[in-house]
């Protein structure tokens, strides 16, 4: 249950007609992009999701924290469709896509348009960059192999890496993959990306690197993100929401700046002590 | 003692060679054979579906736990009883190998996809690559590249094995010189002959096998700075035993079963 005393839903100011979010606090766009109701996860009796009520505006970038365990990267797998909920009800840019404890027929049409990157590096090593961009455009939205190289090279831009086309992966290092698999992601042309502890096995430097390369897709591009981080530098200064896990439970949500200064759940504070120090 | 006749070696070669060719020519059909078939059937064996992941099973275990003569005879005598029809020698041969081949092969292959990081199938997902095209794209080729040295090795074996066809007189190098020995009473000349033409294919392979092992070794180990001992020196007898086992030795079928 969410338990959130400044969440989305309850925030007062400007709230959306249909959805009640409070458009004027979160987000540029204004239109809601994600949201969930109600959502469950049990894995071998333990439950990991409970009645998760969730919300994304177009263009937000939603940090998620939390401990190990607490469902974070588990509500980001059930957006994804690599996890299937056991309950509630997954809304897509207007459209059900999970209810009645399965997948809509709506997930099939709008399903390409949410991408994800992991926490380890999951560029195809048997395959040059141009091929791991390419490889999807190709086989699923039908371009042909010029279509899909101009595009491959358009991202590689975009994430600063176009001099990398013809690479293999192995000779990456590890922002550079992550950065690949941005742009792998970039190739389908996303409204929501989901991003689940993708700088957690680089150097801050590094890391810093990639986040500002998502921060600059949100603001040039429109993406929606949602990140699971314990990166609390970058939560601070390139969240519009900050949502905390507990036990399974979306505990606080709320703007960075309330997180850090004002927030009086106890857990949180916990949290995010240990993790700055 | 008697003296090793070189003038009649040389004299049976052409026939010897002719035998060696009906043995190649098996033995490539059958690896062919045997590495398609086993894709599907490794798929089988993963399946989500329980009947279909328990016959693929089934099928696996009977041919690794029942000997390949048995088999072979199997073919050859009993299934034209069962069937009504008339199996020839080589063909009855070709269905008992790839079939027994083809079960080993499926372990290999199915290693090699649970070797596949699911991260990397859960990114072929991401990108909305359905089941076939993530076969086909993502797991399989990496899954055959990782196994090469154990698909080679099962390879090695089946052309050695090969000579168990001989008892159901199918024309290979093994009935052959089997033909010629009896008949010329000359079984020391024959039967190094065969000896030198199995080992003259299946020693160059070997080697193949071991470089294509040390180099995975060493893309494993790039970056400690160390590389491993030169082939010849990792051939040498007793080296064998000290080597590192990789994950793709461990996972030889063939040789699980033997430990």
């Amino acid at each position: 249950m969410s338990t959130t005393d400044d969440s989305i839903e309850n925030a007062a100011a400007a709230p959306d007609a249909e959805s009640g979010i409070d458009v004027t606090r979160t987000g540029r766009f204004g239109k809601v992009l994600v949201s969930t109701r109600g959502l469950q996860k049990a894995f071998y009796g333990r439950t990991i999701l409970k009645h998760c009520d969730f919300d994304m505006l177009v263009g937000d970038i939603t940090v998620i924290i939390g401990k190990s365990g607490s469902g974070k990267s588990t509500l980001l797998r059930a957006l994804a469709g690599l996890t299937e909920p056991d309950d509630g009800n997954i809304r897509f840019d207007g459209e059900v896509v999970f209810e009645d404890q399965k997948r809509t027929e709506a997930w099939a049409t709008v399903n390409q348009e949410i991408g994800m990157i992991f926490q380890t590096y999951t560029l195809w090593p048997h395959m040059n960059v141009l091929d791991n961009l390419t490889l999807a455009p190709r086989k699923k939205l039908g371009l042909s192999a010029s279509e899909a190289q101009d595009r491959a090279e358009i991202a590689l831009d975009e994430v600063g890496m176009k001099q990398h086309l013809l690479s293999r992966s192995t000779q990456l290092s590890g922002g550079e993959r992550q950065r690949v698999a941005i742009a792998r992601a970039l190739m389908m042309r996303p409204k929501l990306l989901l991003c689940d502890e993708i700088t957690s096995a680089l150097d801050p430097p590094v890391a810093a690197e990639v986040l500002g390369v998502l921060t600059r897709l949100k603001e040039e591009e429109g993406i929606a993100l949602a990140l699971v981080t314990h990166d609390m530098a970058f939560a601070a200064k390139a969240a519009d929401r900050l949502v905390f896990f507990h036990e399974g439970e979306i505990a606080v949500n709320t703007t960075p700046e309330e997180a850090f200064s004002q927030h009086e759940n106890e857990d949180l504070k916990k949290f995010v002590d240990a993790v700055r120090f | 003692m008697s003296t090793f006749d070189w003038g009649f070696l040389v004299s049976i070669l052409p026939e010897m060679l002719h035998g060696l060719w009906v043995t190649v020519q098996l033995t490539v059909i059958v690896i062919v054979m045997s590495m398609l078939l086993a894709i599907p059937l490794a798929v089988a064996r993963m399946a989500r579906i329980e009947v279909i992941r328990w016959a693929a099973q089934g099928y696996i275990e009977l041919f690794r736990c029942t000997p390949m003569l048995v088999q072979l005879f199997w073919i050859f005598y009993a299934l034209p009883v069962l069937l009504g029809v008339t199996i020839s020698g080589f063909m009855s041969a070709t269905i008992a190998l790839t079939a027994n081949l083809t079960a080993f092969m499926a372990e290999a292959y199915r290693s090699g996809f649970q070797a596949v990081p699911v991260e990397q199938v859960e990114a072929a997902q991401m990108l909305r690559l359905n089941r076939f095209q993530q076969l086909r794209y993502i797991i399989v080729p990496q899954a055959i590249k990782q196994q090469i040295p154990v698909i080679l090795s099962l390879n090695i074996s089946i052309f050695k094995d090969s000579a168990l066809v001989s008892t159901i007189a199918v024309p290979d190098l093994m009935f052959t010189a089997n033909t010629i020995s009896s008949e010329s009473y000359k079984s020391l000349e024959v039967f190094t002959l065969a000896a030198l033409m199995y080992f003259a294919i299946a020693f160059p392979a070997s080697l193949i096998t071991s470089n294509i092992e040390r180099r995975s070794q060493l893309a494993g180990q790039r970056g400690a700075g160390k590389s491993g001992p030169s082939l010849l020196t990792r051939m040498m007898p007793g080296n064998r035993a000290t080597e590192t086992t990789t994950d793709t030795e461990t996972a030889d079928p063939k040789k699980a079963e033997t430990v």
